[in-house]
């Protein structure tokens, strides 16, 4: 039972980290249709810049969530630079999208290697949650408690923003027929640059947040970047609710499948993805694009 | 004529290498309305389309009450004070209609001398559409959703409004609210442009018109003077 409860936590943890990922990934890919591929890449800049603030490698030693915050609106500038100089001048070309982000993601991966080599970066838990919750019988690391709940607050804040805002609308409309979101006087261009500079914001948030719990090192935009894939393309792209569900269902079979059934961990990953582009290609929450 | 509101002047435009507007001009007076007729594919839409921006004009200029807006964007001309009721309508069909009017909300313009559009004064025009504000606008009628595009153009407190066939589609007891809309913000002292393919709408509204053909244009009159010259509506129009 204790086994299967605190591999219930991680699962949810772990799917509370993909969405902080896959969010960004999900508005990028569902608002503007770009299949933005270095979205790993910014996970892991994000993990790389935190660590560095908060163990002191500049020679100062930041508090965790401050170091949090600026490292995702660093991520946030470098993310809105690659929109509005590189996928700006490639509008409705999916593949040369998809193979500038893609050679993008390779010159971060290298560029990280060079500046913070090859071995993995330890984050320490913040201080005030390295402790354990104890439910019952039952002891959870506060920390995993603590990133499910920052997964809500921002899930909720997103949930605000886009649908109970006049600026979430604009982003909608946007969507919906940019050519008369502009005849209306929507300056579609600059939402579209803060759409992207949001997604690659949460992507650093999520990296550093997963920072105690997954380590930084060489690869994690890698390994990072097809489950936020898997995410988007089950739950629907675009759609919050369907990174919540998303993001939930890989965490379980993502968890589950290592736990159980090893050798087939990715394969009980992938499959309901194959299923999902088979049967409802749109995703479970997200709508049909012709 | 009236103080110039919008003119296109020698406008040429092109759809890749069709040349759809040949040296086209034309002036809308300041608080008069101008309907611009012609057959299918006469480049009436085109001409809405060069006149907000959503198509670059080759050549020529196009002038909003004097100044150029011919090389501006959409929005920037929408920020000059016009504004575009299209064809087919496009309202934001995942929005509500709440939604619709309220991402198109601004000021009026310095220049302008009408009332300010809100959304209490859009609902009190079209009660429909408050009745349905938090309705998603896809599951309007097309006599709410054309309400709901004139609306949205309303919110922008524009001084020229540009409306594309408003009849298009619409039951005639609709089409007649909506000619009573269309005549209440000529009264309002709006200036307007109506496309329309029906002359018989545009006569009983217009103080000019504009003939449209094959991408030119072929007459400049008044409702009055045409509706006395068959031969040359049926050589244009192909009607009466």
């Amino acid at each position: 039972m204790t086994f299967w409860l605190l591999l219930s936590v991680n699962s949810i943890t772990f799917g509370a980290l993909l969405f902080l990922l896959a969010a960004g990934f999900s508005l990028i890919f569902g608002l503007m249709r770009i299949p933005n591929l270095t979205h790993g890449s910014l996970f892991m800049l994000g993990a790389y810049f935190g660590a560095t603030f908060v163990n002191g490698m500049l020679g100062a030693y930041f508090d965790f969530w401050l170091a949090a915050l600026m490292a995702a609106a660093l991520v946030a500038v470098f993310g809105a630079v690659i929109e509005r100089f590189l996928l700006r001048q490639l509008p409705g070309q999916p593949l040369a999208q998809v193979l500038v982000t893609l050679g993008i993601s390779f010159m971060v991966a290298d560029l990280c290697l060079m500046a913070w080599g090859g071995d993995p970066i330890a984050v320490a838990t913040p201080p005030g949650l390295t402790g354990f919750v104890r439910i019952g019988p039952m002891v959870f690391p506060l920390y995993r408690i603590a990133v499910i709940g920052i997964a809500i607050v921002v899930g909720v804040a997103l949930w605000l923003l886009l649908d109970r805002t006049r600026i979430g609308a604009m982003i909608r409309a946007g969507v919906d027929d940019p050519d008369m979101a502009r005849v209306v006087g929507i300056r579609v261009s600059g939402l579209f640059t803060m759409v992207f500079a949001l997604g690659a914001a949460l992507a650093a948030f999520a990296g550093i947040i997963g920072g105690p719990i997954l380590t930084v090192y060489p690869g994690i935009d890698q390994y990072m970047l097809p489950l936020a894939l898997v995410v988007v393309i089950l739950g629907g792209s675009g759609s919050l609710l369907g990174s919540v569900v998303g993001s939930m269902v890989i965490g379980f079979l993502y968890n589950f499948g290592q736990a159980l059934f090893p050798e087939l961990a990715y394969f009980v990953l992938f499959l309901p993805m194959l299923l999902v582009l088979l049967l409802r290609p749109q995703g479970l929450f997200g709508r049909f694009i012709p | 004529m009236a103080t110039s509101a919008l003119s296109l002047e020698h406008v040429d435009a092109f759809y890749g290498d069709s040349h759809v507007l040949q040296d086209v001009s034309f002036e809308l007076g300041e608080a008069r309305m101008l309907g611009l007729l012609g057959r299918n594919g006469a480049g009436k839409s085109t001409c809405m389309n060069v006149g907000m921006g959503l198509l670059g004009a080759r050549n020529g200029a196009i002038k909003v009450f004097g100044q150029p807006v011919t090389r501006l964007p959409p929005e920037q001309i929408s920020a000059s004070g016009v504004a575009l009721v299209p064809q087919g309508r496009r309202i934001f069909r995942s929005l509500t209609v709440r939604e619709n009017l309220v991402v198109a909300a601004r000021k009026p313009g310095t220049a302008g001398r009408h009332a300010e559009w809100t959304i209490e004064t859009i609902f009190e025009m079209f009660p429909r559409l408050q009745e349905r504000a938090s309705q998603m606008a896809a599951h309007l009628s097309g006599g709410e959703q054309q309400m709901l595009a004139i609306g949205r153009a309303l919110m922008g407190n524009p001084r020229i409004l540009l409306m594309d066939e408003p009849s298009e589609g619409l039951a005639p007891q609709i089409v007649a609210e909506v000619m009573a809309t269309i005549r209440k913000l000529k009264e309002s002292g709006l200036s307007i442009i109506l496309v329309e393919q029906n002359p018989n709408l545009v006569f009983d509204v217009a103080d000019d018109i504009v003939i449209l053909n094959t991408g030119r244009v072929a007459v400049v009159s008044t409702p009055a003077a045409l509706q006395k010259d068959d031969a040359l509506l049926r050589q244009h129009l192909g009607v009466f």
